[in-house]
């Protein structure tokens, strides 16, 4: 039987910091597919969970309701995926990042392969809309899922996604 | 409407999987063309590597030895201070003593001891003591009490110290700090802990003939 968040989570704090691996295993393989679609980019995804990962131990003490480590340390992988983006755009102009997998829309395109076009058009998403869009479509979560997840409320998120899928129906318009 | 103009009402309501009433062939056609572009591009995610854990685990345990909590992690964070079961005394007339082992069949003393409820031949004071100064409630559960969340409530001093007395029967106990009524804390200097059952572990107290407590 696998242990609770909960119950890992106040072994750790009790002194048993290999536990943390439990944690590490569950949502890496939980939030990787959003690590990666939020900063579109495989290297930059792992940096992004790392330090996430590193930032939610040191801090683990202040979460206050260790059964909920998952929604605790999702907000602080928001985080470090924004910081990520920001930091990119400090540095490199938009047009030259690469969509997930290494290609460019237009050479995705042209040999079918749809999902590039969409990569290269989420990387112009506001962080909110992208954060909503991938966790809808992408992780394909419920509005009640993400809510919980992001405390926003299911309205708010639905605005969200909504918006998203309206700039990138423009942008993949714009793109062809 | 062209292409860049975004979706109708109902297109998102069809995107949500929600019921819709009117739908044209060009939108249901491009709702359904973001539907395969998002299947197309969620396929092309490359996963993250597990090595990664790898790399986390040798930061984390690097960290752990000196771990320092800050000022806002020892403020929030529960601990337990000099907890361990103790035997109440009985003799002493004075309310502040450091309550040790109880002989049995004498009136506890102290203002803990008074509101504690009167004790048999066969029961023991047992007085708990948790600093937790962010709780809001604080209980102690196990299985002298039906494991009943609030049956057994602490009370709280001006440092944040919660403390609780019971009368426990000879024998063997079970139990866990309950904060705030969710959070299952057990006690982590406890001599003896078990498997709760769910994935825990509970914290275990031998009340002995002699007066001896094992924590």
């Amino acid at each position: 039987m696998q242990s609770s968040d909960g119950t890992i989570v106040r072994r750790v704090l009790a002194g048993d910091a290999e536990q943390y691996r439990l944690l590490v295993e569950r949502y890496r393989a939980e939030f990787g597919r959003y690590a990666v679609a939020s900063v579109g980019d495989l290297d930059a995804a792992q940096d992004a969970m790392q330090e996430a990962f590193i930032r939610a131990f040191d801090a683990l003490a202040t979460c206050r309701d260790p059964d909920r480590f998952g929604a605790w340390f999702f907000r602080i992988l928001t985080n470090q995926c924004r910081n990520v983006l920001a930091r990119r755009r400090d540095t490199v102009p938009l047009e030259e990042v690469d969509p997930p997998g290494g290609d460019r829309a237009d050479e995705g395109l042209e040999r079918g392969e749809l999902g590039a076009a969409l990569g290269a058009a989420l990387a112009r998403l506001t962080p909110e809309q992208r954060e909503a869009f991938v966790m809808k479509h992408v992780d394909g979560r419920s509005y009640e899922e993400m809510a919980e997840l992001l405390g926003v409320g299911v309205d708010a998120l639905k605005m969200r996604v909504h918006r998203a899928r309206d700039a990138l129906r423009s942008l993949m318009g714009a793109l062809r | 409407m062209k292409e860049w103009d975004g979706f109708s009402a109902d297109a998102h309501r069809y995107l949500d999987g929600e019921p819709f009433e009117e739908l044209s062939g060009a939108e249901l056609a491009a709702a359904d063309r973001l539907t395969a572009e998002v299947r197309d591009y969620a396929a092309r995610l490359a996963p993250l590597d597990p090595s990664l854990d790898v790399e986390v685990m040798a930061a984390v345990l690097r960290r752990a030895p000196a771990r320092r909590p800050g000022v806002l992690a020892w403020l929030l964070a529960p601990r337990t201070v000099r907890f361990r079961p103790v035997w109440v005394p009985v003799l002493a007339a004075a309310a502040a003593l450091v309550l040790l082992v109880a002989p049995r069949g004498k009136r506890p003393a102290g203002p803990e001891v008074a509101a504690a409820p009167a004790r048999t031949a066969d029961t023991v004071f047992v007085r708990f003591e948790l600093e937790a100064p962010q709780a809001r409630t604080v209980s102690v559960a196990g299985s002298f009490n039906g494991w009943r969340v609030g049956a057994l409530t602490m009370v709280r001093d001006a440092r944040g110290m919660w403390s609780a007395t019971a009368p426990l029967p000879l024998g063997e106990h079970r139990y866990e700090f309950v904060i705030d009524g969710t959070r299952w804390v057990p006690d982590p200097t406890a001599h003896a802990e078990v498997d709760d059952g769910f994935g825990g572990r509970n914290s275990v107290i031998v009340v002995g003939p002699k007066g001896l407590v094992r924590s």
